[in-house]
C-alpha cells in the first residue's frame, strides 16, 4: 500500500473497489493487526490499534472468502471456541441465535468439510457476528453465495447498519451490490486509493451513457454513421447500443433522422460504477 | 493474559482430538505398538542373558518418559500446522487472543494429552511386562516436567521456522525432537557413546533424565541431584531462546506476508 488514509464513520457502509491485486485484501488486513504497515497508524474508537489490540478486537470481527475453519470441527464446534475468544455472555443463546439468523440450525452439527461452499460462507458470517461487533471488515462476503442468499446477506447487513449503527467495510467485485449497499465507495488501485465518493457521484463521474436503439429500418446507416462519427457501439439483433455523453445524445438522433434511420424504441441507461470502474481499468 | 481465551484454544485442539482418527493414533496407537516391539524385543534379549532384569525396566519407562517429550513437542507444532493448513490463523489472531495465550493453550494441550497417552501406555506396560511407572515415585514429577519442557523448547524452535519458511518445512515437525534422541541416552548411558557425542550430550537436557532414571532404577535413589538442576537450568535458557525466536518469526509474518498468505 502506497501512503493511504481514510476513514469510517459510525453506521457507515464502506465499499473498497479495484481490480485483483489492487491492495483491498492488503488493506483489510492492516485494519485487522494481521499485517504491519511499514509506517503510520491504525486508529479505532480514538484508540492506537498497536497498543490497543486486544481492546479493540473485542469490537471488530470479520469475515473472508480467502479463510477457512477446521474442517473436522461442526459448525457448533467453531461457534462455541470463537464465543469463548470474544467471551460472550449467554453463549450457547447467542449460537443459536447466530445460526437461526444465517439458516444454519439443520447444519449446526455438521463437520465442515461437508459443508457447500455457500454454507461455509454463511458459517463465516455467522463467526463475524458472533460478538456484536461495532465494526465489521467483510471482503468478498457474498462472491460465492447464490442471488437469493447474496440478498438475504445484503439486507442483514443494512438492517445491522440500521438497528446497531454497526460500520461496515466491505470489498466486492459485484458493483451493483456496492451501488446497493454502500454509502461511500473507495477505489484503490496498485496500492493507491484513487477516488472517495459516493457510488452515485463515481458513477456520474462517467460522461457516457448507454443508448439502446431498437432500428426498424436503416441498421447499415446507422452503423456508418457511428464509424464516421467514431462513436462506440455495439449490435444485438436488430438492436444497436451506442455510448455516447449525455449532451451529444439529441445531435445524434438529429443525424439518424437525417440519414432516414427509423426506431421505434429507445432506452438510455445512465452510467453505472460498474461503468466508472471499466473506464478506470481501461485507462490503465 | 484471559483464562477464557486460553480455554477457547484449548477446547477448539480438543475438539479436533475428538474427531480426528489420525490423533487418536497418534495418542494411542503407536505407543502401544512402539511397547509390543520393544518389549518383546527386550524380553527376547533377557532370555537369552540371564541376570539383565533391570534392562526391560530401562528401556520401557525410557519408552514411556520419550513420550512426554515427544508429546511436548508434538502438539505445539502440529497445532499450528492444523491452523496453516486450515487457513485458520487469520480468524484466530484476528480476535482479541494474544500470542502468549495460545503458546499457553498449546503447552496446555500437550499435558492433557501426554498426561492421557502416559496413562495409557503405562497401563499397557504394566499389563505386558509389569513394568510400573510409578516405580519412579516422587522423582517422575521433576522428570516429566523437565521433559515436558525439552518438547517446549523444541517445539517453540520448530513453530518458528515453520512460521517463517512455510508449510514446505512441514516434515521438521515430525522429525526435529530425533535429532536430540541419540544424544538423550534413552535406552543406553551416555558413557557408550563417543566422546565428541558425550560432548554433545551435556548440551542436552534430556540426558541429565535418562541418566537420572536409570539411576533411580538401578539405585532405588538418585543420588545425585544436580542432573535436576542441569536439566532445568538448560531447558530454561533454551525455553526462552526458542520463545523470542518463535515470537520474531511471528513478527516476521506479520510484518512481511500478513496472517492470510501464510501457508
Amino acid at each position: 500500500m502506497d501512503n493511504i488514509s481514510l476513514d469510517l464513520k459510525e453506521g457507515e457502509i464502506l465499499g473498497f473497489l479495484g481490480p485483483n491485486g489492487a491492495g483491498k485484501t492488503t488493506t483489510i488486513q492492516m485494519l485487522l493487526g494481521a499485517l504491519t504497515p511499514t509506517k503510520g497508524e491504525i486508529v479505532y474508537f480514538g484508540k492506537d490499534l498497536k497498543n490497543n489490540h486486544e481492546e479493540i478486537l473485542e469490537q471488530v470481527n470479520f469475515s473472508s472468502t480467502y479463510t477457512d475453519f477446521p474442517i473436522d470441527l461442526t459448525v457448533k464446534e467453531n461457534l462455541t471456541y470463537f464465543s469463548y475468544l470474544y467471551n460472550i455472555k449467554n453463549r450457547k443463546q447467542r449460537i443459536e441465535r447466530i445460526t437461526e439468523i444465517f439458516r444454519l440450525n439443520d447444519l449446526i452439527n455438521q463437520p465442515i468439510r461437508n459443508l457447500s461452499t455457500g454454507q461455509k460462507t454463511r458459517v463465516n458470517l455467522a463467526k463475524a457476528l458472533i460478538n456484536f461487533p461495532k465494526i465489521l471488515l467483510l471482503d468478498e462476503p457474498t462472491a460465492l453465495l447464490d442471488p437469493e442468499a447474496a440478498k438475504y446477506i445484503r439486507d442483514f447487513l443494512l438492517n445491522e447498519r440500521k438497528e446497531f449503527q454497526v460500520s461496515i467495510i466491505l470489498t466486492s467485485h459485484n458493483m451493483a451490490e456496492v451501488e446497493e449497499v454502500c454509502d461511500r465507495v473507495i477505489f484503490i488501485d496498485k496500492g493507491k486509493i484513487i477516488a472517495d465518493d459516493t457510488p452515485d457521484n463515481l458513477a456520474r463521474s462517467i460522461e457516457v451513457s448507454h443508448v439502446k436503439l431498437f432500428i426498424k429500418d436503416g441498421l447499415k446507416r446507422t452503423v456508418e454513421l457511428c464509424q464516421k462519427e467514431t462513436i462506440s457501439y455495439r449490435i444485438e439483433g436488430r438492436y444497436i447500443i451506442v455510448d455516447l455523453n449525455e449532451q451529444d445524445i439529441p445531435e445524434f438522433l438529429r443525424g439518424l433522422m437525417s440519414q432516414g434511420v427509423y426506431y421505434d424504441e429507445i432506452t438510455i441507461d445512465k452510467p453505472t460504477l460498474e461503468d466508472y470502474f471499466l473506464q478506470v481499468i481501461g485507462k490503465k | 493474559m484471559k483464562l477464557y481465551r486460553i480455554y477457547g484454544i484449548t477446547l477448539r485442539y480438543l475438539f479436533l482430538f475428538r474427531h480426528s482418527i489420525n490423533k487418536v493414533a497418534d495418542a494411542f496407537y503407536w505407543p502401544v505398538i512402539d511397547l509390543l516391539l520393544w518389549g518383546l524385543t527386550i524380553t527376547y534379549v533377557r532370555s537369552a542373558n540371564p541376570g539383565s532384569d533391570n534392562f526391560i525396566m530401562v528401556v520401557i519407562s525410557g519408552l514411556l518418559l520419550w513420550q512426554v517429550v515427544w508429546r511436548g513437542q508434538y502438539e505445539i507444532t502440529i497445532s499450528l500446522l492444523e491452523d496453516l493448513w486450515n487457513k485458520n490463523l487469520i480468524n484466530i489472531f484476528t480476535t482479541p487472543l494474544k500470542l502468549n495465550e495460545w503458546i499457553v493453550s498449546v503447552i496446555v494441550l500437550g499435558i492433557i494429552k501426554a498426561f492421557i497417552s502416559l496413562v495409557f501406555a503405562s497401563a499397557v506396560a504394566l499389563f505386558l511386562y509389569q513394568v510400573k511407572i510409578l516405580f519412579y515415585g516422587f522423582y517422575l514429577i521433576p522428570f516429566v516436567l523437565l521433559l515436558f519442557m525439552t518438547g517446549w523448547w523444541v517445539g517453540f524452535f520448530v513453530a518458528g521456522i515453520i512460521l517463517r519458511y512455510g508449510t514446505k518445512l512441514e516434515q521438521l515437525a515430525w522429525s526435529t525432537i530425533y535429532l536430540i534422541s541419540p544424544f538423550s541416552g534413552i535406552y543406553y548411558p551416555i558413557s557408550i557413546l563417543p566422546v565428541w557425542a558425550q560432548k554433545v550430550s551435556y548440551l542436552i537436557p534430556t540426558s541429565y533424565i535418562f541418566e537420572g532414571s536409570r539411576e533411580v532404577i538401578q539405585k532405588g535413589y538418585l543420588a545425585d541431584v544436580s542432573k535436576l538442576w542441569n536439566c532445568l537450568i538448560l531447558n530454561l535458557v533454551y525455553l526462552v531462546i526458542s520463545l523470542i525466536f518463535f515470537k520474531k518469526s511471528y513478527n516476521k509474518v506479520l510484518e512481511n506476508k500478513g496472517l492470510v498468505k501464510v501457508f
